[in-house]
């Protein structure tokens, strides 16, 4: 809602600055978005007298004017032909910029110095076609600012209203409840007495079909009209806050809607078939082409203004164009009316049309302002632009309700709102924004809420009335007493937590993408065209294709910000993220699951220089030993890295293992991301990748900490090598080991690898050392021999492997 | 065995004298202190001996070991101390062997940060779906279809009935609906709006959070909101409350600081007002719960809704919001 001060201060009088007017109305509710002063492109324009004209020696048409700026007197080239001495008009001085962009210069024209310009109303932009420079009152005083001569300094205002408060989309609606700060009372504009509305002997009818969706039809003809531009104080008004000026009847509709808060239409009156005016549902099938030149294809719901024929206006949206008022028009037949705000909205989303009018009837106007509103435009129809009023006129308000009065506890305002205030106090602070409220009794009032305030149904809304007035601010500051209670975390939350500390500290930096995703992405990955990954939960309203579906797995938003850092040449990279996937199902809410997702790139050691680490690059064993570390800290004693049976395509299956639980469901996998993955994604380097589902992971029961004592005797740590065909899986070995259950085995731990000319071709060595110890006594070496001897025997059987000798 | 452990002895520490490297001191400690060295060697006979000699002659030996053993002990400490850093052996400007740690994005951290605060307030902290229904998001929190106030949520739909929530609100009546009063809760999470420009990204995130129990005031709901911005900003920080409008809430409230950027003189940020808005609130709606079962002249409470990425930029001087989409390792590296 825009206004300006000059406009408010026609309803009130106030003496606070535009700014300190724009605090107050913020404190109360209505903030102001922006406070600008008007005409600011006119403050180089100021008032001059031409004292003498002489004619110029070489253009018959020029001449040359000396002016009295107020300062001095200075010489002028014009071409217009009003210029003459003793004039009082508008000059714009050197260094001026016009509103069309021009910059007055001081120049020679055909050979006469020039050092300003005299200007027409055109010119400035303030309206009026004559040609000619401005011819100002003489009583002006050279020098004197223009925008102040011409009264056209003022200050423009705009408020972001909320949803609940349409009374305050009109300047009155807002001079009340400035007046409610300042204590002054609102000047209503006074309307020239009006035949009354007695609805007989009529040239026309007015018939209300659907009275839920329109309580109130209030209408009036005026006959004569002469349709014109509209008087400039009316077309500054209406530029100002930022509506074109029309004509004469549809400006003042305008003006009035923004003064009250009250959309009008005017329907040209010899238009309308049979003189007639229903109000209805529109049928299957209607069409209708609005003021706009839109055609609108029309459904049942919507409501319509009719003459006898046909639809003349979408009610509460916008006028037909079948209606319309036009330089012809001689006849209005004009409408204020009050409409049901679900149907309006409907109505509006419907059809995408959101207009001024719409705007202020989906959120409430006022329905017993329809009659007042209709006698204001009425009289400055007939004051503006000529015209009689036909004698009587129609008020249909059947369809109104009664709206019973509100009792208002005191003791429920004061716990609720913290403060100690009386029942006159709380009237006095109603009573300031034309709200009467009465005392039952000591303890409670009873307020009969005004037309204009649709928003106050309850005897909390007026309690919010009371917060405001008092201002908030003003209200006391406790901390609630309240009984002790241990206070749940949310246990997903916390796994995420811990996940996330755990990464940081192995030097991963979190990211966090979009939940929607492009579909895109699944090609992109290689995925198969059924794969169930590609079954998402699907937008209706995208914002673009990149975001349509939410993501099913978070590794393409990861491998982005791969390419993406990459592009910026960062290329040592440990990123992840834990985040949901949404996966559809037979359920109205798709499942939500919570998985990491980490890659890794670059070097091995990002943070040192080359000299102490080398620059080895990253490879898979790394991301192995994140996710061994992950599992060995969060103490998921059974989670186990295998050969996945059926891995996904985007994983290079050579170098891959699947994350299983005990009971064998894969909740995870890690490994190089496949070339054509990476290729989809436009990255040119290897990138490794592990990927959890931490839902699954914070299912399963992690081993409980339970102390062991420390040994008192000493260990023994033996080491074998053992030569195996290289096929064998060292891991194997090691749990082959471990599996036998020696309870003098402490620990089994593989330190080297071998191949090459000391063994035969087809064979590795497998280097393993074993630390053995009793928690009892110290070990006698030929203790350690059986049970050392036990496990070569098991290895060689097992693994057709033979010790090596060196 | 007297003669021969005195003997020992002597030969021991005159031995340890000409030890001048480190390396040596092994050999010498397996020659003579090892378990199979002399003076176990000698120890052996100790069995042999006249029992009534036993206790003098055990204390001889004990004596003669410890002085071997404070000798090597002497030795080993002067060869270690004359290996000191006699010449810098490299570079040490160098930069050290650093293992590399990574960072929570901010919009974590700021959320952790305020969690953290409210959890100190005893307040429970729970999550919720990303993929709401119109009823948690809209209409138990009183927006029936066709209220203006769906105009403030620029809304992502799935169907005519499930959509991406617009805000973490819809906790409130999920928790509500499966506890009773009193109840103290926050809910961080994702978000979404369909809008995207400069100043807003389609999805970002909000921590809500109530307290409901019998006589809650606004005066409650401004103490705790007080508290909350003292600790996440600073305790001198200027804070507002002026009126609004929510659906769920009555009275609602905008809650400004004062701008932390130029402290109140005007800048960009603070648009020249000297006050950045940073949390909706409000006592919460009898209608709201009406809808959960609660009744209203019975319990009151509060509830308050603020926008992460907000507070980061604000704490951080962050000034451009897409950079927490991007994951750019330079932006994250700087939290």
């Amino acid at each position: 809602m825009k206004f300006t001060i000059n406009w408010l201060k026609n309803y009130l009088d106030f003496d606070l600055s535009a700014q300190a007017l724009a605090d107050r109305l913020t404190m109360l509710g209505l903030e102001v978005d922006s406070v600008t002063n008007l005409y600011p492109e006119l403050t180089g324009i100021r008032v001059a007298r031409i004292v003498a004209v002489q004619p110029h020696p070489n253009a018959d048409r020029l001449q040359l004017c000396d002016v009295d700026d107020g300062e001095g007197v200075r010489r002028v080239v014009c071409g217009a032909p009003n210029a003459r001495a003793g004039l009082m008009t508008a000059l714009a001085m050197p260094g001026t910029v016009m509103p069309g962009g021009l910059v007055i210069a001081a120049a020679k024209i055909r050979g006469e110095a020039s050092t300003g310009m005299l200007c027409s109303a055109s010119e400035l932009g303030i309206g009026g076609a004559k040609s000619g420079i401005m011819e100002l009152a003489g009583d002006l005083r050279p020098g004197q600012p223009l925008t102040e001569a011409l009264g056209l300094r003022d200050t423009l205002v705009e408020v972001d209203l909320t949803p609940n408060r349409p009374d305050c989309a009109s300047v009155i609606g807002l001079a009340r409840e400035v007046g409610g700060i300042t204590g002054a009372t609102v000047k209503h504009p006074v309307a020239a007495p009006l035949p009354a509305l007695t609805g007989s002997a009529l040239p026309f009818s007015v018939e209300v079909r659907d009275r839920e969706a329109c309580p109130r039809y209030s209408a009036r003809l005026i006959r004569g009209v002469k349709i014109a531009p509209s008087p400039w104080w009316l077309q500054r008004l209406l530029l100002a806050v930022g509506l074109r000026p029309i004509n004469n009847v549809v400006d003042i509709t305008n003006f009035v809607m923004l003064e009250y808060g009250q959309p009008l239409h005017a329907f040209d009156f010899a238009k309308l078939a049979g003189g007639q005016i229903v109000v209805r549902r529109a049928n299957p099938g209607e069409t209708m082409r609005t003021l706009d030149g839109t055609e609108h294809q029309l459904e049942p719901e919507m409501l319509l203004i009719c003459d006898a024929e046909q639809g003349v206006a979408l009610a509460g949206v916008m006028g037909g164009a079948n209606s319309e008022v036009s330089e012809a028009t001689t006849e209005i037949l004009l409408e204020s009316a009050c409409f049901n705000p679900v149907s309006i909205r409907r109505t509006s989303r419907r059809l995408k049309m959101a207009t001024d009018s719409s705007y202020r009837f989906e959120r409430g106007v006022d329905p017993d302002g329809t009659v007042r509103t209709l006698d204001r435009a009425t009289s400055l129809i007939v004051e503006l632009a000529g015209g009689t009023v036909v004698g009587g006129g129609v008020d249909c308000r059947e369809g109104l309700l009664a709206r019973p009065p509100i009792q208002l506890r005191v003791q429920r305002c004061a716990e609720l709102l913290g403060i100690a205030l009386d029942a006159e106090g709380i009237a006095a602070h109603l009573a300031a924004i034309e709200i009467p409220a009465r005392q039952l009794d000591g303890q409670t009032l009873e307020v009969t809420v005004p037309g204009f305030r649709v928003d106050l149904e309850r005897e909390i809304d007026l309690i919010e009335e009371v917060a405001r007035l008092v201002g908030y601010n003003e209200l006391p500051t406790t901390l609630p007493v309240v009984p002790l209670s241990f206070a749940d975390r949310d246990p997903a939350r916390q796994l995420r937590a811990r996940v996330a500390e755990l990464l940081i500290a192995q030097g991963f930096s979190e990211a966090i993408n979009y939940s929607f995703v492009t579909e895109k992405h699944f090609d992109q990955l290689g995925l198969a065209a059924d794969d169930p990954l590609r079954a998402t939960v699907r937008l209706r309203n995208p914002l673009n294709d990149e975001q349509s579906v939410m993501r099913t797995l978070l590794l393409p938003g990861v491998l982005e910000n791969v390419r993406r850092n990459l592009n910026h040449q960062v290329s040592d990279l440990r990123i992840f993220e834990t985040g949901k996937v949404f996966i559809p199902g037979a359920a109205e809410l798709p499942r939500e699951e919570v998985w990491l997702t980490a890659a890794l790139a670059g070097r091995r050691y990002p943070g040192s220089p080359v000299f102490h680490f080398g620059q080895g690059a990253v490879d898979f064993f790394d991301i192995k030993g994140v996710v061994e570390q992950l599992l060995r800290e969060m103490r998921y004693d059974g989670v186990k890295m295998v050969a996945e049976s059926q891995p996904p395509r985007y994983v290079d299956s050579g170098s891959a293992l699947g994350v299983l639980a005990a009971d064998g469901a894969v909740i995870g996998r890690l490994g190089r991301v496949h070339a054509d993955a990476l290729k989809g994604f436009g990255i040119k380097t290897e990138v490794y990748f592990l990927e959890l589902n931490l839902t699954a992971l914070g299912a399963l029961a992690a081993r409980p900490k339970s102390f062991r004592p420390l040994a008192k005797f000493p260990a023994v740590r033996w080491d074998l090598a053992l030569v195996v065909p290289e096929g064998v899986a060292s891991g194997e070995i090691i749990a082959a080991i471990s599996g036998l259950g020696e309870s003098l085995v402490e620990q089994v731990e593989l330190f080297d690898l071998y191949q090459g000319d000391k063994i035969a071709a087809g064979f590795k060595s497998v280097a393993i050392s074993i630390n053995y110890r009793d928690l009892d006594k110290t070990l006698a070496d030929a203790d350690v021999q059986v049970v050392h001897r036990r496990i070569t025997d098991m290895l060689g059987t097992r693994f057709g492997g033979s010790l090596r000798e060196n | 065995m007297e003669a021969e452990l005195q003997s020992l002895k002597s030969e021991a520490l005159a031995g340890l004298e000409q030890i001048d490297q480190i390396a040596g001191l092994e050999e010498f400690r397996v020659k003579y202190l090892g378990r199979k060295g002399e003076f176990a060697g000698l120890m052996k006979q100790l069995g042999q001996v006249d029992p009534a000699e036993r206790p003098r002659l055990g204390q001889l030996a004990n004596s003669v070991k410890q002085d071997i053993e404070s000798a090597y002990e002497q030795r080993q400490a002067a060869l270690e101390a004359g290996q000191g850093p006699v010449a810098p052996l490299c570079d040490l400007s160098l930069p050290g062997r650093v293992v590399p740690v990574g960072r929570l994005h901010p919009v974590t951290q700021i959320m952790n940060e305020v969690c953290g605060i409210f959890e100190g307030l005893g307040f429970a902290v729970a999550e919720g779906p990303d993929v709401e229904t119109d009823f948690y998001n809209f209409e138990a929190l009183n927006i029936p279809p066709h209220h203006p106030a769906r105009d403030m949520h620029d809304t992502f739909y799935v169907s005519e009935s499930v959509l991406l929530r617009t805000h973490t609100s819809p906790m409130q009546i999920r928790t509500m609906e499966n506890q009773t009063p009193p109840l103290r809760m926050i809910a961080p999470g994702k978000v979404y709006r369909c809008d995207s420009d400069v100043t807003h990204t389609p999805m970002f995130h909000q921590v809500e959070g109530f307290l409901v129990d019998r006589k809650v005031s606004f005066a409650d709901l401004k103490g705790v909101l007080s508290v909350f911005i003292s600790r996440m900003f600073s305790a001198d920080t200027p804070i507002r409350f002026r009126p609004s409008f929510f659906p769920f809430t009555e009275p609602s409230a905008e809650v400004d600081i004062g701008c932390v950027i130029c402290h109140g003189s005007g800048c960009r940020v603070c648009k020249q007002t000297g006050w950045l808005e940073i949390l909706g609130a409000g006592m919460i709606d009898p209608e709201v719960f009406k809808k959960v079962g609660y009744d209203p002249e019975v319990y009151t409470g509060f509830a308050f809704g603020l926008g992460i990425e907000r507070i980061a930029m604000l704490k951080y001087g962050i000034n451009d919001i897409r950079l927490y989409y991007e994951n750019d390792l330079r932006f994250l590296s700087q939290f």
